[in-house]
């Protein structure tokens, strides 16, 4: 009789493991973060580690504290006067809360996109290039091949080449949305903060930023907020579901979806009451 | 069904969907264990009629069948289950798979009452029968631990499926004694070795849908895994 338990042969992609990951592998290392609004603890000792050039979603219900972590990851959460944070999040061994980090470089390594397309009321060109223009880029040619760039890495440059510069008011939300993610990437961040980037998009748009999605990670480290459950299981490569501030359960989608180990997370994920 | 938690979904919807399609894989269950019932007794008391009944009958296990199928493909279309619903529902379209077989089986024992054995070959049948009886108690068995996923319940099941292979090779030997000793009665002697097939098969079935059943209770695959590294879990 053999006794060899039966293995998926086909499931080719190596899992990381993502208690023990390298430090080549990790994009992002959490440790311990606690964060207060005020009195209220909203982020209780959050540790993990979340790895280089891949996909990351966190999901849970709404008040689980997954946007607020999400902002941390690049400082947002200095404009809140009551917040207050301890703990650490390490990005290439450096800790982002140290006192010496300058925040404005921060954000240029960690670029952010958000749940409303915010395009600004300028070209489609000026739109993209603004980062490069702050950080005092003049050279004609660097912008326009920024820009080709850019649109071309957020799918949008076939259908506004031709209209460069009129107004990115006059896009469609898709493509307002894909253009903030152009706009986002220009100044080449290694980590992309998507925060639910599809819940004001129709469905189709929603499936082009999904496709964009799986291409940006050849490039980028992508951390995606969502609260469509479906989407973090088809464009994520590891879920984290949060719960009233707490961790509950990280692991890799295909696991987390079909056989979580925590009751919590199978109760959410399939919808039934808490 | 408390094992199965499907209660408790926000969308009542989804309850409904769910425990509509378990209540039908029950349905289709009893069904199943009738008809093998119904071939065993043809069998045994040479009752022609009755075996034209489980001949007749078959059509209604396989429209089951479909119908589950169609069911569960609309729920995952629907409602996208994840987890363990997506594991139940799996689960579910496997077994059915395997039931469906079942009746099929039942329909080639009941077959065997149609063929006129004479009557020195009636004893033969005896041991047929012994094996029937406990393939069926293993068929029961097997939808009782699936109506209430039970997976101790399953395991156990999943074990004893080793007491009705010994029990089909006992049968083969004398089966081919009585072969080499008689050539002239080969033919209705091959009649009789499809059935004990045909059990021992329904006893591999059994066994499927107690892995379906620990792989919904415990996420685990344990098919093509010895009875030995099934009773560890």
């Amino acid at each position: 009789m053999i006794t060899v338990s039966p293995q998926n042969i086909l499931d080719s992609q190596n899992k990381l493991d993502l208690a023990n990951m390298s430090p080549e592998q990790k994009a992002l290392d959490i440790h311990n973060l606690n964060l207060f609004y005020g009195e209220k603890q909203a982020l209780q000792n959050i540790t993990m580690a979340i790895p280089k050039g891949q996909v990351t979603a966190f999901i849970g219900p709404s008040g689980c504290g997954k946007s607020t972590l999400l902002r941390c990851i690049n400082r947002m959460n200095d404009l809140v006067d009551s917040c207050h944070i301890e703990g650490e999040i390490n990005l290439h061994g450096q800790n982002i809360y140290d006192k010496h980090v300058d925040v404005a470089a921060l954000r240029r390594k960690v670029g952010m996109v958000f749940q409303r397309p915010n395009p600004f009321p300028k070209s489609i060109y000026e739109n993209v290039i603004y980062g490069l223009r702050i950080m005092g880029e003049n050279n004609r040619r660097v912008l326009d091949e920024a820009v080709e760039n850019s649109l071309k890495a957020a799918a949008l440059w076939n259908e506004v080449k031709d209209r460069l510069h009129d107004s990115a008011l006059g896009l469609s939300g898709g493509q307002q949305q894909r253009l903030v993610i152009a706009r986002a990437i220009a100044i080449e961040p290694e980590v992309l903060l998507l925060d639910e980037p599809t819940s004001a998009l129709d469905p189709i748009s929603t499936l082009t930023i999904e496709e964009l999605i799986n291409d940006l990670k050849q490039q980028f480290t992508v951390v995606i907020v969502t609260h469509n459950m479906q989407q973090a299981a088809r464009v994520s490569d590891q879920t984290a579901f949060m719960y009233m501030g707490d961790l509950i359960e990280y692991s890799d989608t295909n696991t987390l979806f079909t056989t979580p180990v925590k009751k919590k997370t199978e109760d959410y994920i399939t919808g039934r009451y808490g | 069904m408390d094992n199965l938690n499907i209660g408790r979904h926000i969308s009542g919807q989804f309850n409904e969907d769910l425990e509509r399609v378990i209540n039908h894989v029950m349905q289709m269950g009893g069904l199943v264990e009738k008809q093998l019932s119904d071939a065993l007794t043809s069998v045994h008391e040479s009752d022609e009629e009755l075996a034209k009944i489980v001949h007749q009958s078959d059509y209604k296990i396989n429209n089951l069948e479909v119908s589950i199928d169609d069911e569960c493909t609309r729920i995952i279309a629907k409602r996208q289950p994840a987890a363990g619903d997506l594991r139940l529902i799996m689960a579910i379209v496997k077994t059915i798979a395997d039931l469906e077989r079942i009746g099929d089986e039942a329909e080639k024992i009941a077959e065997v009452t149609l063929q006129s054995l004479s009557n020195e070959h009636r004893g033969l049948l005896m041991n047929l029968d012994n094996l029937g009886r406990k393939v069926l108690e293993v068929l029961q068995k097997t939808l009782d631990a699936f109506t209430r996923m039970d997976v101790d319940a399953a395991i156990k099941t999943h074990g004893s499926d080793d007491t009705i292979d010994r029990e089909y090779e006992a049968l083969m030997r004398q089966l081919m004694t009585y072969m080499m000793e008689e050539p002239r009665s080969i033919p209705q002697i091959m009649t009789v070795i499809w059935s004990a097939r045909a059990l021992e098969r329904i006893g591999d079935r059994c066994q499927n849908i107690c892995e379906y059943i620990i792989y919904f209770v415990k996420g685990k695959v344990v098919r093509h895994t010895s009875i030995e590294d099934v009773k560890k879990l």
